[in-house]
């Protein structure tokens, strides 16, 4: 009799072990793609490091918006806008204190004798990230459907002109540069792994649960005792920590950026990343994220006309956007729940001594691989 | 008085042109709660076909009608092959699917068009300026009200006195019962994104003209101005969509009148935050009723 240890679930085992074996998933997940990333480093001998990084940053970054949306139902567009908070946070605290003269000579006192190191940056990041999520959230998540996204949408847009006008802290529209190159690959996916299992714990938490039964229908969730608006903002702050990580350490890797760096064009790789892998789980964010940098990367040989085996083919630059754009709709036209839709990988170990001991299990256990036609949790 | 009367003209012209814009969008989400991302593609794709035809010497008013019918016809294809299948999605699906649109029909642009800056040349008569008692009346101003007041009160007769516009108001308003009576929704979609493009087609000539310079790129700025109108004023819901057109035209112009000069470069915040804030006060809008023409 086999007893699969590793199955895909739409939910957990009740109970505290069950939030473990919840979290194992994840994490498994963000080790593997973390083994994939080392590598393809070892084997290109970090010749596209910069592209490994960022694809672990990306990552980091598709947690975090799925972790919000996933939860909610509500398709943001202002995550960019926590990256870009994390990121120019992350950037003045790291900013040498001599270069500070320099770099940013308007810089209120406190913070211009303020050094910190690479943790410190991440976490004061995320926070600042988080901070700003609950001032905003406060207000943009008590609307819903379209009007919320649309929010999400002003949210960015005035993340962005503030930015670009406080000159004193931001150096305004001009590129913010001097920060020491930080972020290396043992922080990013450092980061990813920490990541995935905060966010499949706030998954099969409370929290997560309440903001689902808000997602799924909200007068029947308020009338079981559930407010919308604190429901909504503990995974919008959440996401945003991450993503404000995420932005600190895009910031460290980069070293230079301006506002430009933050706008609706970062969005689109997240948005397709997440929607690909399926938006219901942290195990697709991953995998979408991985296949979406995959497919990207190899564009982008196409783009600069590199042969990939015996194809030569060259292709006028910005084709990486329009084929995104394509498996987008193809995507939501034919599997509108991406890869694996709320489907989460678990791994539960007492399965494995109960098939050890060939004893019966208990209940049924689903397969590995569900039928196609089951029912998949939508989203709305 | 003068300065008052000024402003009123700036409200209108900065308005009335959100107002198309928002109508455009919202006349689609009324019968397929698509908010359409790829709404400001269309504006610059109209601006393009001008820019084209201009400098290859047509006269105004034929630029003006292919416009609107490239326009229109775009915004039909788009509908057919990319929305079209999503009839029955949820919204959000809708919504992530026109962002993939906008990322092809940009894609297209940028490799016939390229990244630069391209100047679409505008009739010299449309930088006159009237002067009428001290009030400064600019010609592009004045051409973009009575547009504006032409397609408004055309739409509104096709919507309300014409038995096509009763059958687009009762698909928008209960599709079920809709397509009960024999109104088909397929020539009723085409229907809305042939009107809704070539409204684009119409503001797209309208917005290039004062901006100056057209690129693949600049059709976010519209697209953001359109999405704050039609939820401003009540999605799907073309009342809605002028009025909340002209709230945001009055909300920017107050802004850039009242504001100190420090604070005129965070008047984007300023007008995005009072937005977000209306909204709290009003969920569903300024008209309020949502999906009804």
């Amino acid at each position: 009799m086999t007893v699969p240890v590793i199955a895909l679930r739409r939910d957990r085992p009740s109970g505290p072990a069950g939030i473990l074996v919840g979290l194992a998933g994840p994490v498994l997940v963000a080790l593997l793609v973390t083994a994939l990333a080392a590598m393809v480093q070892a084997v290109t001998q970090g010749s596209i490091s910069d592209i490994v990084l960022l694809f672990g940053i990306n990552a980091i970054m598709v947690v975090g918006f799925q972790s919000f949306v996933g939860n909610t139902g509500i398709v943001s567009f202002g995550h960019v806008a926590f990256m870009a908070v994390g990121a120019y946070t992350a950037g003045i605290l790291a900013v040498p204190v001599g270069l500070k003269a320099v770099v940013l000579p308007q810089l209120p006192g406190f913070l211009s004798h303020i050094e910190l190191p690479i943790l410190g940056t991440l976490i004061w990041g995320g926070a600042v990230a988080a901070a700003a999520a609950l001032l905003t959230g406060v207000a943009i998540m008590r609307l819903s459907g379209a009007a919320a996204s649309i929010a999400t949408l002003g949210l960015l847009v005035i993340v962005n002109n503030i930015l670009d006008h406080a000159h004193a802290v931001t150096r305004g529209p001009q590129s913010f540069y001097g920060v020491p190159q930080s972020t290396t690959f043992g922080w990013v996916f450092g980061s990813l792994i920490v990541v995935a299992a905060l966010s499949a714990l706030l998954k099969w938490s409370r929290a997560g649960l309440r903001a689902r039964s808000v997602r799924d229908d909200a007068v029947a969730a308020e009338a079981a005792g559930v407010r919308r608006l604190p429901a909504r903002l503990g995974p919008f702050m959440f996401s945003a920590f991450v993503t404000g990580v995420g932005g600190a350490l895009y910031a460290q890797d980069l070293t230079a950026f301006s506002p430009g760096s933050f706008f609706v064009a970062q969005i689109t790789g997240v948005l397709v990343m997440a929607i690909i892998g399926g938006l219901g789980s942290i195990s697709g964010a991953l995998v979408g994220a991985t296949l979406i940098s995959v497919l990207a990367e190899l564009l982008r040989h196409v783009e600069s006309g590199t042969p990939i085996g015996p194809v030569q083919v060259q292709a006028p630059l910005g084709i990486s956007q329009a084929v995104l754009g394509v498996v987008l709709i193809v995507m939501l036209r034919w599997r509108p729940d991406g890869i694996l839709g709320a489907l989460e990988l678990e791994i539960d170990p007492r399965r494995w001594r109960r098939a050890e001991g060939c004893e019966p299990a208990d209940t049924p256990v689903p397969a590995a691989a569900p039928p196609e036609d089951m029912p998949t949790e939508r989203t709305p | 008085m003068t300065i008052v009367i000024q402003r009123l003209l700036d409200v209108l012209s900065v308005g009335s042109t959100y107002a198309l814009l928002a109508l455009g969008l919202t006349l689609v989400y009324s019968v397929m709660n698509l908010i359409n991302f790829a709404y400001g593609m269309m504006l610059v794709w109209s601006a393009f076909v001008a820019m084209v035809l201009v400098n290859a010497g047509v006269p105004t008013p034929l630029v003006l009608v292919t416009c609107v019918v490239f326009s229109a016809l775009l915004s039909v294809a788009v509908g057919r092959v990319a929305f079209r299948p999503f009839l029955t999605a949820p919204p959000v699906t809708l919504l992530i699917t026109s962002f993939g649109v906008e990322l092809v029909l940009q894609y297209v642009a940028l490799v016939i068009f390229g990244e630069n800056p391209r100047i679409l040349k505008v009739p010299t008569y449309l930088s006159q300026v009237y002067h009428v008692g001290g009030v400064r009346i600019p010609n592009s101003e004045l051409t973009t009200i009575v547009t504006a007041l032409i397609v408004v009160g055309g739409l509104y007769l096709v919507l309300n006195r014409t038995r096509f516009g009763i059958r687009i108001r009762a698909a928008a308003e209960q599709p079920e019962i809709a397509r009960l009576m024999g109104i088909s929704p397929g020539l009723i979609l085409i229907a809305v994104f042939a009107i809704s493009g070539a409204i684009a087609g119409v503001v797209g000539l309208l917005w290039f003209a004062q901006v100056g310079a057209i690129t693949p790129r600049s059709d976010l700025d519209p697209t953001f101005k359109a999405f704050v109108a039609i939820v401003l004023g009540g999605l799907g819901n073309a009342r809605g969509a002028v009025v909340g057109g002209l709230a945001l035209g009055a909300i920017e112009v107050l802004l850039s009148a009242v504001l100190p000069d420090a604070a005129l470069g965070y008047s984007d915040a300023i007008v995005f935050g009072s937005v977000i804030a209306i909204l709290l006060w009003r969920p569903t809008g300024l008209v309020g009723v949502s999906t009804s023409l």
